[in-house]
């Protein structure tokens, strides 16, 4: 009988070693797959670097489900999280705060785009009118008109902003440099 | 620069990343990935569109200016000016390429005007275009005029047939204004490509989109392009 009940409760110990094992797999591997997520587009997708075509189809198409990969990654991290807390000795409470860090941190930066972090766009597109406008002649500009609509959008904003969304003579057009 | 609208709905561009030195841009209402230089999109769901060019020009303020007196200047956004002082292109132009093309005709990073007609795809060097203006050159079979302004900067491109007729240019000497005389009709022709004197007065000539761009970009996009020499 002894024998029986020592049995039982070895049985359910390893029940939950293995059960809290399984755990922390879960959790590693959401806290992986969130950060993958996040940096193998911002990897591939760098500046001054060669993109193959291949290389840049994968980066855009994991890019593209990030937003949401990554917050459910980030969700299971933290009920892998809430689990083992408890259980966890001082270390492995270390390894949840930072898991948790990472992938939230991850899933944050997937939806943000640093792009625009550096080269801020123009919201809205303001105009002045030509004879008002302090610029050198010699400097470029590109020019559009649409129906006796004429526009110039200075090479030297261009270069910094690259995209302009504007509507020129009822036109919608995308200015780009 | 592009028209703005695809699969009958207006789309609003941003920044999405790079490409070899090209930029990635998104449509704020799909998500679709496009390459700004191609105007394609390369992923998401308008995936294989293709926005319609809108024809531009890329010319010194003054001669805009003197062309479109009545026009609108993009105004600077306030918080941003400094940083159009850093003169990115001059900085990104340090860095080294990406892709080059060894063997080709010309450097990566010489800058070109290329042109894309019937098939056919023509890179014209700027300093070329300078230097020989007008330029009488053929694309996919068509005669075409390649100019550079009276401010020495800007370049414009056209079809070279007025009514079906093939027409050849000769640069006005002895003249302060910049003139084209045609050799048919003996009119005077302005950087606009329009006619200001003699039998054709007030007709244009075709406007031909022509994009400038560095060497080593126009080629990746355009890998069967010859290149214009004289």
């Amino acid at each position: 009988m002894d024998f029986l009940e020592e049995g039982v409760v070895s049985d359910t110990m390893a029940q939950s070693v293995r059960k809290s094992r399984s755990f922390w797999m879960m959790f590693a591997v959401c806290v992986l797959a969130a950060t993958i997520l996040f940096l193998i587009p911002a990897y591939i997708i760098r500046p001054f670097r060669y993109q193959s075509p291949r290389a840049l189809v994968w980066a855009i198409t994991i890019r593209q489900h990030a937003p949401f990969g990554s917050a459910l990654a980030a969700c299971i991290t933290f009920l892998m999280a809430w689990v083992l807390w408890s259980r966890a000795a001082r270390a492995g409470k270390a390894l949840i705060v930072l898991g948790a860090l990472l992938a939230t941190g991850s899933a944050i930066m997937s939806r943000l785009n640093y792009f625009e972090w550096m080269f801020h766009p123009v919201r809205q597109p303001n105009f002045a009118p030509a004879g008002s406008t302090k610029l050198d002649s010699g400097e470029m500009v590109l020019a559009l008109s649409f129906n006796n609509d004429a526009r110039a959008y200075p090479v030297r904003e261009m270069a910094y902003h690259h995209i302009v969304n504007d509507v020129v003579g009822g036109i919608p057009v995308a200015v780009t440099y | 620069m592009w028209k703005r609208t695809a699969a009958g709905r207006v789309l609003h561009f941003y920044l999405a990343g790079i490409n070899n030195q090209n930029f990635l841009m998104r449509d704020r209402e799909t998500g679709t990935w496009w390459q700004q230089i191609s105007g394609k999109a390369i992923l998401g769901p308008l995936k294989g569109a293709a926005l319609e060019l809108a024809p531009s020009d890329e010319l010194s303020f003054g001669l805009w200016k003197r062309e479109s007196p009545g026009g609108q200047v993009l105004a600077a956004v306030a918080r941003d000016q400094k940083e159009y002082d850093s003169k990115w292109e001059a900085e990104v132009a340090k860095h080294p390429v990406v892709i080059s093309f060894p063997g080709t005709e010309l450097k990566s990073r010489d800058l070109v005007v290329g042109l894309e007609l019937s098939g056919e795809a023509r890179a014209y060097p700027v300093e070329a275009i300078l230097k020989q203006s007008p330029i009488q050159d053929r694309v996919g079979g068509n005669p075409v005029l390649v100019l550079a302004g009276p401010d020495g900067k800007s370049v414009r491109a056209f079809a070279s047939r007025l009514d079906g007729f093939e027409m050849e240019f000769f640069r006005k000497s002895a003249s302060d204004d910049f003139l084209l005389v045609d050799s048919m009709g003996g009119s005077e022709w302005n950087f606009r490509g329009c006619a200001v004197s003699g039998s054709a007065r007030g007709r244009c000539l075709h406007a031909l989109p022509a994009i400038k761009d560095y060497w080593f970009d126009w080629r990746n996009y355009h890998p069967e392009t010859t290149v214009y020499r004289r």
